[in-house]
Order: C-alpha cells, then structure tokens, then sequence
C-alpha cells in the first residue's frame, strides 16, 4: 500500500492537472474569503456564508470527483492494473493507497489555495475572520476526502475515461445540484407528517455533500438558516453524540465505499480474489 | 509442492463470450526450459490465451498450473512463478524508466541492485533517468521486458514481445531468451515474427479463430520453415 502511495503522490505533483486545478481553486478561494471579508464585520455564519459555502459545494466536489475517477480508469484503460495485478498486490491495498496519495494532493491543493488566498487578503489589509477561515477549510477538506471515496466508485464502475467523466457528473448533479428539489418532491408525497422526520434524517445521511453541510452549519450555531421547522427536525447534529454520530457516518463513507469500489474492481473476469 | 519436469500444464483451457468461442479448448504440458511459441495472424487468440494463462482472464473451462501451483487455489503463489509482459500498455509518462521498474521492484521486495541490472540488460541505461514520455515504443517494449525479468521468475509470459523493436532489439531479444533458458527459466510468447519463433522456440503452437491447427516440436517444422508452414496452414484453414 506505501508503494501504491509514494507513486501516486509522485504522479500527482507531476500531473499538469493537479495544478490547474491548484490555480482554479486558488482564484476561487481568494474570491469566496475576499467578497466574506467584505462583510466581516458580522461574526459567525452570515448569508455571506451560506452562500460561498453552496459555492464552494459546486465546484470542489466536481474537482474531486473527476480527479478521482479518472485516475482509477486510467489504471484500468492504460493496462497498469493488468499488470499489477499479476503482482503481490491486493486490490484493497492498491485502493487505499491510491486514495491515501490523491488525498494528500487534494489536502494540498486545498491548504495552498486557502494559505495563498488568506495571505493575498491580509497584504491588502482586509480582516479575515479565523472562526469562518477554519471552518471553511475544514469542510473543503472532508468534502474533497468523501467525494473522493465516491470518485474511486466511479471509476471502479466504468470502463474508460467517457463513463467516468458522464458518472461524476450524473453524482454531482443529483447530490448538488437537484438535491433539495428531490428531498422536497419526495417529503411531499409522503403519507403521513409522522415519516418526515425520519425520511428526512435518512436522506441527509445518504448525501455526503448534504450530511457535512448540515452538520457544519448546525455545529456553527446557524441551523435557523434552514427554517425553524427543518432546524428541529435535525436534532442529531446538536445532541451529546454528534461529533461522534459525524465522525463515524464520514468513516463509513470513505472506507465502506472504498471497500466496495475495490471489491467491484476485483470481480468479473479475472482472477485475484487475494 | 513437489518440483516437476513439467513447469507449466494447460488443462482443456477455453473462452467462451456469450456462446462465441474466442479459444476452442486447449491443453498443453511445457516442460522446465523450454521456449514456447504462440504463432498466429491477428485475432487467432493468442492474447486472449496468454491472459487465460496468466489468470487476467478466467477461462470458461479448464485449468492452468504452475509447477504443481493451481491458478485457482493457489493464486499468489501461482502469480508469483511467472513474470508477465502485456502487450496493450501505456507507461506513466511523468516518472523515469528508473523510478517505474522500480516501483514494479517494490512490490516484489527486490534490492535496487537488480533494477540496474535488468535496465542494463535491455539497454536502457543511458536513458533510465528520462521521463517515460520521452520514450520510443522500441524502448517501452525494453522496459517492458526488464519488468517481466525483474524477479528473475521460473516462468516468462511475454505477449508479443518483438512489437516495435528493431531489427538490432530483435536479435538482442532473441539472445536476452536463449540466456533465459540456459539459466533454467522457462519462455511463452506469441508473435507475428515467424523468424524469432524459428531462432529460439523449442516448441511450436499455431493458432487460428481460436483453435490450434498445429503444434509441436520446432525440429518438426525445420525442414518446411515456419514462413512456409504458416503459409500452407493458412490456406488450408
């Protein structure tokens, strides 16, 4: 597993995609934590914040799930994984170190783009408010490592780059983009208002992007900005357990999805079941 | 497990995709030091039997062993008797030739020591420190090579090996497997290239639409020439 790790951090650094997407992120984040600045003067979640947080929902995701998935066709469409797995190598190790490297990468593109961004903001003599500059870094980061769990999916699931690319866009859209419209189309047609609660704690947990959100935005003290009604509905995120409820919901998604995506991997018409 | 003679046994191998034979059942024993080759024009099936051999593929019926190692019940040590040269692959084109084999030395726990060494014996010493972008398909096919010696295995699985080499490769080819034997190793490959067949097979398999239409040993082909035979079968089939 270091092996797979060490060469696909080598990879990484080298690949011509981490970079722009390093410089794409970079200009983003300068442009989210400039226009928050702006209205620093409120403390605390504001609709400033909201609103650069759906933005940075849009586009980090996409990042991470077409770097994700890519990198695994490739293996695949590039005859590597052919050839390794005529070698030592499980394909459970082979995952989790590709992960473990990619990981690192996206940690650094994040943390680069946030430290570039903050300190361009501080040189220009604007007020970075700490409490928001943490918190968004902090979800940057365990959005990018969930939707990377979910971009090795993908890629375990397609055949080539193609399949790949419509994947990542058809879980991008659906747990982004359309998300809020399909919870309200399926909250409306249930029977009876004794489900929506429930119904309602299972579809947050089944959306990565939906479950970090609501979770970030409740732990910073700004679950009103859902409506009273949804706010007590989410009762989970403020209890006693629910950092560790958080905690063990992000652990199930990166290593059960990791798990499956290197069992799919390993089926079908070869050998291998190391 | 008790070492035999026989280092390599097909059983009655074959592949089926939903109800179109690719390889018709075949079965073949290859002993200890001894050269394979796997001659046929394109889509005979030599690829598809040489990834059923390797395991890549699981065949539709049939068996295959490595020195008694059976490649459904013993998988990793069956996977580690052989050394495996694919023919569709496209390196990482931002590490060295150095930093792929290795990568490759890693996985197997091999010292640095025989990286060098198997970079030297494809030639590619010069060049080991450039980018694999910067590589011919000539040099690729090398290093290929050096990949599938690295662990100096009991047995090489090459598919098409001679692609893209030169006439000058193609003979150091010839003489990196004829050295491989001397030294015990056992040798398959497939090829288009009837002449390498005819310099170093000990052992001949021609295949066509998936079957075998003749097989044996090369003195039995060396009076008629492999050219010639391949003719002669061709037409016949």
């Amino acid at each position: 597993m270091l092996t797979v790790f060490q060469r696909e951090l080598k990879l990484g650094f080298r690949n011509s995609w981490t970079y722009s997407f390093l410089i794409l992120f970079s200009i983003f984040t300068g442009a989210i934590l400039l226009l928050h600045s702006s209205v620093s003067s409120i403390e605390g979640y504001t609709n400033m914040t909201g609103t650069l947080m759906n933005m940075t929902l849009y586009l980090l995701p996409l990042i991470t799930l077409l770097l994700g998935s890519f990198s695994i066709t490739a293996e695949k469409e590039d005859g590597h994984w052919g050839l390794l797995a005529t070698y030592p190598l499980s394909s459970v190790s082979f995952f989790f170190g590709k992960w473990l490297g990619l990981a690192i990468i996206l940690t650094t593109i994040i943390f680069f783009s946030f430290g570039i961004s903050g300190i361009l903001i501080s040189i220009g003599g604007q007020a970075i408010n700490t409490e928001t500059f943490i918190f968004f870094l902090v979800f940057s980061v365990l959005l990018a490592l969930t939707y990377l769990s979910i971009a090795f999916l993908i890629g375990a699931l397609s055949k080539n780059r193609w399949q790949a690319l419509i994947g990542a866009i058809a879980v991008w859209f659906i747990t982004i983009v359309i998300w809020p419209l399909l919870m309200i189309s399926l909250l409306t047609q249930l029977p009876s208002y004794k489900l929506v609660q429930p119904t309602l704690q299972v579809l947050t947990i089944l959306n990565p992007a939906e479950f970090i959100r609501v979770f970030s935005m409740m732990r910073l003290g700004a679950g009103s900005a859902f409506g009273a009604d949804y706010d007590a509905l989410i009762t989970w995120a403020l209890s006693n357990n629910g950092l560790i409820i958080f905690i063990i919901m992000l652990i199930i998604y990166v290593f059960v999805t990791l798990f499956i995506s290197s069992w799919i991997w390993n089926r079908g018409d070869k050998y291998g079941a190391d | 497990m008790a070492q035999t003679d026989i280092l390599l046994k097909v059983d009655n191998i074959s592949k089926k995709v939903r109800k179109h034979e690719i390889v018709a059942p075949f079965s073949y024993e290859l002993e200890s030091g001894k050269i394979l080759a796997l001659c046929g024009g394109n889509g005979a099936g030599k690829s598809t039997l040489i990834r059923m051999i390797t395991g890549l593929i699981k065949p539709t019926t049939g068996t295959v062993s490595i020195n008694g190692y059976d490649q459904r019940k013993h998988w990793q040590q069956f996977k580690s008797s052989y050394g495996y040269m694919p023919d569709d692959f496209n390196f990482q084109r931002s590490i060295s030739a150095r930093e792929t084999i290795s990568f490759y030395a890693k996985l197997k726990k091999i010292e640095e020591r025989r990286v060098q060494e198997v970079i030297e014996s494809v030639g590619l010493t010069e060049v080991m420190h450039k980018k694999m972008g910067a590589f011919s398909k000539g040099m690729k096919q090398r290093l290929l090579l050096a990949q599938a010696m690295l662990a100096k295995p009991e047995l090489l699985i090459l598919d098409e090996p001679t692609n893209g080499l030169d006439p000058y490769w193609i003979q150091q080819f010839s003489e990196l497997m004829v050295k491989a034997r001397e030294q015990g190793q056992t040798v398959i490959f497939s090829t288009h290239d009837l002449h390498v067949a005819e310099q170093i097979a000990d052992e001949v398999v021609f295949l066509n639409a998936g079957k075998v239409i003749s097989n044996g040993s090369m003195e039995n082909y060396r009076d008629v020439g492999l050219h010639e035979t391949f003719k002669r079968l061709f037409i016949s089939a």
